[in-house]
């Protein structure tokens, strides 16, 4: 459709697009560049070429970042996706009603991830927590470990509240794709005397695989982009144990004012973030609309 | 149809236990969910003592002064205002300007429209780290650190994005007759905007605002990397600040964590269809 005068249509765009030009896409562009500078953010910037993109490839504590996040990549997949789809069969057996429960799961996906992470760390903790206690009243205080402060623990400890929060959330995209399986696909499959966990697993599970492959990519791009509960439990502590690679970006950046490296190591993240976005998007497209009705 | 399957049966549980052990398992695993904040929430009328030696025991009495005093000394009316002002004035933005370049978008034709519509696309998959270093020097450069515009003008941009693909969605779904109709009728874009786009649009916004109060409400590494000046402060930042200082006064700390958890998940309770499907719909559009 034209529209009624030829202005109308910049006019329109004209707020959204100056501002988001503003927040987003001049910064991107600006931090492409930053990538091959070295700046403390007052002296002069100097072009170091790719010296920045060398020295992360030989940064042991990046190395160590990018280490970490794969193996909270790995556990959140496990403690978030692959949970919360078991949670969501568990909740569309047959016959039950389970609309109280579906609720109770979704509770700590609004919270602030903040006010989480102050909240488990307060349960982890070594003289109050809920764990220990619980652990010494029963009499394994064997088992009543420094959670967070233990560099074999931490990063388990961390995303099991990942997992806390998010199972929830993929149960609940799971639950809206399962609800659309046309009913006489799962009344055959009960004639033919399948059980209830055959049935999920050899014909609901298959019929929302395009949920499921989006889930795995939002969980895993949602991974690489966590923050605060790294940030507010552990800093990166123990010893790197948790760090990952926003929080050193963060410190990078924020705490050695190497704003040049900095944007180095952004612009890597972005690019490992990008190649799964498109990924996603390729997916998106092949299964075309996937909104979810809950 | 005959049953050919001739493998012995397993025993069928009968209904009423099947049942029974359900529902055992589904509220044990809702306990898990609930149990940190049914926790946080007793822990905060008892004394440190108390919650080392017995933290599954309910307190003993319920004072109401421990929050009252959290509420005071970390000074969360301040931080709520701010969350409060930070979020309307973020969630306004992203809706009008939002609503407007996508029935742009979707509705008419003009030169450019494609590359102007590409960057929003890009900023569905960017995440905010690649572009937070610049943009802190950027806001910097026009004095916006430390004032609530280094809040707000980011989260709109963060917004926009989701805003604009997903109320085009909406939009490109709606009959074309519609439109060309109101245009017969004599109706410029700014009426059929405001009589035929809004009412419509009405399901596409809220889930827009539902997923950007929310992401806005409860965003940190902006809000901790921006603002410096206590008083600007929104909530999750003041908590943590709060923690530091007092980090020792456990039933103080609970009540705070409380405070703020509490109103959020009796919204929720109300709202949460629409809360989950707003969060939903936002993640994976």
């Amino acid at each position: 459709m034209k529209s009624d005068r030829v202005w109308t249509p910049y006019l329109l765009v004209a707020p959204a697009v100056l501002v988001f030009a503003f927040v987003v896409l001049l910064p991107a562009l600006l931090n492409t560049g930053l990538s091959f500078v070295d700046w403390s953010g007052t002296n002069q910037m100097v072009f170091v070429g790719i010296d920045n993109f060398t020295r992360a490839f030989r940064d042991d504590i990046y190395l160590t970042a990018y280490r970490n996040t794969f193996g909270y990549i790995a556990l959140t997949l496990i403690l978030e996706v692959a949970v919360g789809l078991v949670m969501a069969g568990v909740v569309t057996m047959q016959g039950r009603r389970t609309a109280f429960y579906r609720i109770a799961f979704f509770v700590p996906v609004m919270l602030p991830m903040v006010v989480i992470a102050v909240l488990w760390s307060f349960v982890y903790s070594d003289d109050i927590g809920l764990i220990n206690t619980a652990l010494r009243s029963t009499g394994f205080d064997a088992l009543a470990l420094v959670w967070l402060g233990n560099p074999a623990t931490a990063l388990i400890a961390i995303s099991v509240v990942s997992g806390w929060i998010y199972a929830g959330f993929y149960m609940a995209i799971f639950f809206a794709a399962l609800q659309r399986i046309p009913t006489h696909i799962v009344e055959a499959a009960t004639l033919d005397g399948a059980s209830q966990w055959r049935i999920f697993f050899s014909v609901k599970v298959p019929m929302i695989r395009p949920m499921i492959e989006i889930a795995v990519l939002l969980c895993v791009t949602g991974a690489f982009q966590s923050f605060d509960l790294f940030y507010v439990m552990t800093n990166g502590g123990p010893d790197h144990a948790t760090e990952i690679v926003t929080t050193y970006l963060v410190e990078v950046v924020f705490r050695f004012n190497n704003l040049g490296y900095g944007a180095a190591l952004a612009t890597i993240m972005t690019i490992v973030v990008l190649a799964l976005g498109l990924i996603f998007a390729r997916i998106r497209s092949k299964v075309g609309g996937v909104d979810v009705e809950y | 149809m005959l049953n050919t399957d001739t493998r012995p049966r397993r025993a069928r549980l009968s209904p009423r236990i099947s049942a029974i052990v359900y529902h055992s398992v589904l509220t044990a695993v809702s306990l898990f969910f609930v149990l940190p904040l049914v926790w946080m929430i007793v822990s905060s009328f008892k004394s440190k003592r108390e919650i080392f030696d017995s933290p599954f025991a309910l307190p003993t009495s319920l004072d109401f002064t421990v929050w009252t005093n959290a509420w005071e000394r970390g000074d969360l009316g301040v931080y709520a205002v701010n969350s409060v002002i930070t979020t309307v004035a973020s969630v306004s933005g992203i809706l009008v300007f939002g609503l407007l370049a996508a029935y742009a978008f979707s509705r008419l034709k003009f030169r450019f429209s494609k590359w102007l519509l590409l960057p929003f696309l890009l900023g569905l998959l960017l995440p905010v780290q690649s572009y937070l270093t610049a943009q802190s020097r950027l806001l910097d450069a026009f004095y916006i650190l430390d004032t609530r515009w280094a809040l707000i003008l980011p989260y709109i941009g963060l917004g926009l994005s989701l805003a604009v693909f997903l109320l085009k969605g909406y939009l490109d779904s709606l009959p074309r007759e519609l439109f060309e109709a109101a245009r017969i009728d004599g109706a410029g874009d700014f009426r059929t905007l405001a009589q035929i786009v809004l009412p419509l649009m009405r399901p596409g916004l809220a889930t827009v605002a539902t997923f950007s109060v929310l992401s806005a409400w409860n965003e940190f590494l902006l809000a901790t990397l921006y603002i410096q000046s206590d008083d600007l402060r929104t909530i999750p930042v003041g908590l943590l600040a709060f923690t530091g200082k007092y980090s020792t006064d456990y039933p103080t700390l609970f009540a705070a964590l409380s405070i703020i958890t509490i109103p959020m998940v009796g919204i929720y309770v109300v709202f949460h269809r629409q809360v989950i499907n707003g969060i939903t719909e936002g993640s994976v559009h």
